[in-house]
Parts: C-alpha cells; structure tokens; sequence
C-alpha cells in the first residue's frame, strides 16, 4: 500500500460536478450584481500584514501567515472586505462616487479545530463605496436578494441589524464602558442571557428597562424601531436610519428584512446596517455584510461603504441538486485520430465532443463517468449512436441533426 | 410544531423533560423512548438525544434547532448559537479543587513555575489559569478525575462541583470557584431566524415556565 496523501486541515478538492454547480451559482451571483452595475474586481491572494492590520483595532486574527524572502509578514487573505477597500481606496481613489464593484474569490482561514467551517471559503460579493445614505444599504439588500433569488434561493430570509442604533441604545442609556464592552460582548457572543444580566446595571426604568433587556431578542417588522425609539429618545435618529433602509428595500421590489437586533459581526470595522441572509440546509448565514464607514480612511482615502458576500459553499448545500447535467455531448469513437476533422466539425456545431481512439474499448464506461449521453462510432458508411441512459442503440447515416443537437 | 430538539441525556434529562412538559411540548414519548435515540412526535417536535457534551454540536450543525445544555459546557465549547434563556435548572460550579490539607497551587507555581492541572474542561482551565496570572500543565482525562491529584497525576482538579459531596469523599477541597452554571436553551444560527416566530414563542413558554 502506498502512503496516505494526505490534504491540510480544512481544505477540499473540488471535483467537475461540484465545480461545474458552483460555477453556476457564482455565475447566477454575478449576473444580478452586474444588473445592478457593479463591476468584478480581484485582489491578490496574499497582502502584506501589516497592511491589512490596519483594518482592525486589534489586527486582523485568525490568518495563515509567511514570510517573503526580506523577512516581511505576508498574510493569505483572511477576508475580502478588507483587500477591496484597500484595492477601492488606493487604486480607484479618483474614481467618482460612488464606486461599485463585485468579486468572486476566495477567504482563507486557519480552521478551529472541533468546527465543520472550512479553511478555505468561496465568497461572492459587492462593495458600494462612496454612498453613505439609506439608499445605498437598501441598494446592497435588494442586490443580495435578487442575487440569491437567481443562484436558486427565492425563499432566503434576510435580517438586519445596527451596529449604529445599538451604540446609539447603549450611549443614550447612560452604560458606562465597563457595562457597554459587557453587553457588546454579549451581543457577539449571541447569548441573550448574559445581555439581560449586563443590561441589568443599567439606570433604567419601566418600559425602556424593558426594552433594553430584551434588545438582542427584539425583531420583528419596523415597528421594532418604534419600541426602540420610544424606549431611547436618543437613538430614534438611528432607527429612523434604518426604518429608510427598509422602506428603499421594498421600492426595489424584495420583500422587506426582518429587523433583528441580535444581528451583529465579528469584524470590528462595521459601523452600521448589519446585514445577513439565512436559506433551509444550510448550517450558517449564506450571507453576511454590513457597512463599515470607517475602513477606507485607513487606507488613505476616507469614504463610506456597505458591501454584502455569499458563502458560495453554504449556499451550495442550500439549493441542494443543481439540474441534472449528465445529458451534454458524446464521446466520439476515434475522435482523437482517424476522426479528429469530425470532433472538429460537430464542436463547431456547439456540441461537447470527448475524443478517443479508433481503438479505444472504454467508451460507455467513460461516458457514464463524464456525463456524456453519446457514445458514437464509425459503422460502414454511417454511425451507430448509442445512448447510454437508455442503453438503446441506433444507426445513423450523417452526423447532422443527431440526438444531441 | 416540527422543530428538532436536541436533549442532554445524564444529570440534566429529568428537569429538562419537568421542564419542557410545562412549556407544553409532548414530553411523554421522550419519557418512554428507551434505548431509542430519536424520537419523532407526529405532528410535533422531533428529540434528539445525546452526550450533553455533543449539544452544542448537534445545534451548531443545524442537525437540530434547539437544544438545552449547561452553561459549562458552552464555555468548554464555544460554540456559534445562540443562548436564548437561562432555563435554571441544573445548578452547579466549576470549580479549582486540590487535596485537603495546604493548597499546592502557590508553591507548585514557585518551585516549579506551573500547576498541574487534570480535568475533562481543557479550554475552560486554560483559560482560567490564564486570566489569573498563573502557568498550568493540563492533563485531559475522561472521567474520575478525582483520581488525579490522589496519585501524583496532578496537583489539583478543575471539575464541575454541585453538592461537593464527590470532593468530600475524596479528599479534596474547592480552592477557588471559576463560574456558576445552569441549563442554557440555544438555538441554531439560521433555524433562529428561519423559524423567527416559532422560537420567540417557544422562548416565552420557556421563561414563563421557568421564572
């Protein structure tokens, strides 16, 4: 026996079926983002750290990181956000506002041991630079949902939160720093219990006590925002702000998010509108975006932004069975040497021809391995064309007008 | 209702069953499910009983939507749900426990620079000792971690403690508590916004029944 090969942890290969589906829903993605102008751009797969660092407060985390042959830190993108404000501050500085741009890439992360997420994960995404208004937010949701609709979700669920009304929630509340890092903490970490015993310190009574205990359990329709509002005077400039958003969302003809102010990210950097996107199968968000007003200034040129990526892998398992895709083309006997001028003649047709030799003895097998329904050989004058689903034989007298036309 | 829940066999199975008999949910075929680990409710809830250590996996996943598990082995754990309602059953600590007699820890630390630390909560000791200043040597065991210190293994234990009674009988005192624990309920990431309405009403039944 020989020795294992084995993969690093977290890693996959991607075999013709599930690449050609995944080719596919990237392909769907892109096609609503353009619908709505938005332009692919690509970073590079590796960035120097201490550029990237700058994105967050504390350095970017979790990453795979080397060194380049004068000692510097290089890290493997850990994220796309952060190299495409980089790439839209830098190198698109002059570009008018604002600027609208796409990607279809990929994040690497070292995996957590004990968790199904990969190292490796497949993102699609846009990025509106340079627009700081509701319209923009609304404009990032409806893309997403049109975008999703397309790959084969029409049914995604999306929420929203605010990383902009709760601040406003906390500040107007009167949390001092030691109760506010507590209940953001909370917040990140998803436990409502540990909010309600932070939120308890609060100098709050009656109805805004209420409604601030139970804020990362708050959702619902905009009338969330109201309860809000009238509990925090404060804050009600912020969740009108968002009340805009929904109401941009629904002119652009998708059903209005569901606001859930337990909706929050990891990454430090987002200011604002917290966006994510839910689908049945699969086990986390298939999208997750926000805005994050703050990043380009750190790369020299300070605009807002919001921006949205699908977790393609996720929303593989969501839409389930892409069709069947075992009916294209044929294997043509001989057509890697004596038949070489007919492979030519029917590709030019648009069919997909696999070429083997005259005396090639696999061909059904093969067939039935890639996905051709044909198998057609040289018989006589004429051809015999067998189709190997049904198994059933025929004979024909020119190759025009076949089957698999 | 068709929502999978996932329930902790072991110490916390009785009150979880009390408990969701009170929110309403139809608890009898659980009761009598035997060695079945499945059990599907017709026209209700599907249960998923396993290992309270698995829980959070099991819900993480999405292979169910909900689950009940103690607060300690969420901190163990870490995982990406979210942590409804403290459900208040199932009360106990983890604590840092060595041998009766002088504590050990402070002078392991001097002569040798680092405790050594048996117990089934590797992330939770590690982190414990971290944030208070102080080197450990964790040895995971799988059980009767009692033993450890009692042989040399280890100078202490960092073990879940709730009437005290194990320790006792063993020789050992709690030295310094890390945190309190109950039954938590979580919820899967997606399942918590997919099945909106059905968990925020499963939620209130759930702090009704248990305030």
């Amino acid at each position: 026996m020989t020795d294992p090969v084995p993969l690093p942890a977290g890693v996959r290969d991607v075999l013709p079926v599930e690449a050609a589906e995944l080719r596919a829903l990237g392909h769907a993605l892109a096609g609503a983002f353009a619908s709505f102008g938005y332009r692919e751009v690509m970073t590079p797969l590796i960035e120097l750290a201490d550029v990237l660092d700058r994105a967050e407060e504390e350095g970017v985390g979790r990453a795979y990181r080397l060194f380049d042959d004068e000692g510097r830190v290089l890290v493997l993108r850990p994220d796309l956000t952060i190299p495409i404000a980089r790439l839209v501050a830098t190198r698109m500085a002059d570009h008018p506002d604002p600027v609208r741009v796409s990607y279809n890439a990929r994040a690497v992360r070292p995996p957590v041991h004990g968790k199904i997420e990969g190292a490796e994960q497949r993102q699609a995404g846009i990025e509106l630079v340079g627009a700081a208004g509701p319209e923009a937010d609304g404009e990032v949701i409806a893309a997403l949902s049109r975008a999703l609709a397309a790959a084969g979700v029409p049914d995604a669920r999306v929420a929203v939160g605010s990383v902009a009304v709760v601040s406003a929630v906390l500040a107007g509340a009167g949390a001092d720093d030691v109760t506010r890092d507590a209940l953001w903490e909370a917040l990140r970490g998803r436990s409502v219990v540990d909010w309600r015993r932070a939120a308890s310190g609060l100098p709050l009574e009656g109805d805004a006590a209420a409604v601030i205990a139970d804020l990362p359990a708050l959702r619902g329709g905009v009338e969330v925002l109201d309860a809000i509002a009238a509990a925090v005077p404060s804050a009600s400039d912020e969740c009108d702000r968002l009340r805009a958003v929904v109401d941009v969302v629904v002119r652009h003809g998708v059903a209005a998010p569901m606001i859930d102010m337990g909706v929050v990210r990891d990454w430090a950097y987002y200011s604002g509108v917290v966006i994510e996107a839910y689908a049945a199968g699969a086990m986390a968000p298939v999208a997750v975006g926000g805005r994050y007003d703050g990043l380009g200034a750190r790369f020299g040129r300070d605009r807002a932004a919001v921006g949205v990526a699908v977790a393609l892998d996720l929303l593989h398992h969501a839409v389930g069975r892409g069709a069947e895709q075992a009916d294209t083309g044929m294997v043509l006997v001989g057509g890697s040497d004596d038949l070489i001028a007919e492979a030519t003649a029917l590709r030019a047709q648009g069919v997909e021809v696999v070429g083997v030799p005259a005396t090639y003895e696999q061909a059904d097998a093969l067939a039935l391995a890639d996905g051709r329904r044909f198998v057609v050989r040289r018989m006589g004058d004429g051809w015999s064309v067998r189709d190997v689903i049904s198994g059933a034989d025929e004979a024909l007298a020119a190759l025009e007008g076949g089957p698999w036309i | 209702m068709d929502l999978r829940i996932c329930v902790p066999l072991g110490a916390l199975f009785g009150d979880c069953l009390e408990v969701m008999d009170a929110v309403g949910l139809p608890v009898d075929p659980l009761r009598d499910a035997g060695r079945r680990l499945i059990v599907e409710v017709p026209g209700g809830p599907t249960y998923i009983t396993t290992r309270p250590s698995d829980v959070p996996t099991y819900v993480e996943s999405g292979a169910a939507d909900i689950g009940i598990v103690g607060r300690d082995v969420l901190l163990e754990r870490q995982p990406d749900v979210y942590e409804l309602a403290d459900l208040g059953f199932g009360g106990c600590r983890m604590s840092w426990c060595t041998p009766e007699g002088d504590d050990p820890t402070a002078g392991a630390i001097e002569r040798f620079g680092v405790v050594r630390v048996a117990t089934k909560y590797v992330n939770c000791a590690e982190r414990f000792f971290e944030e208070t200043g102080r080197k450990a040597e964790i040895v995971k065991v799988n059980g009767s971690v009692e033993l450890a210190p009692l042989v040399g293994l280890a100078d202490g234990i960092v073990d879940l403690v709730a009437t005290g009674r194990t320790l006792r009988e063993n020789g050992l005192v709690e030295r310094e508590e890390i945190f309190d624990s109950t039954a938590r309920l979580i919820a899967n990431r997606v399942s918590h916004k997919l099945r909106a309405e059905d968990l925020d009403a499963l939620v209130r039944g759930f702090e009704e029944a248990t305030a």
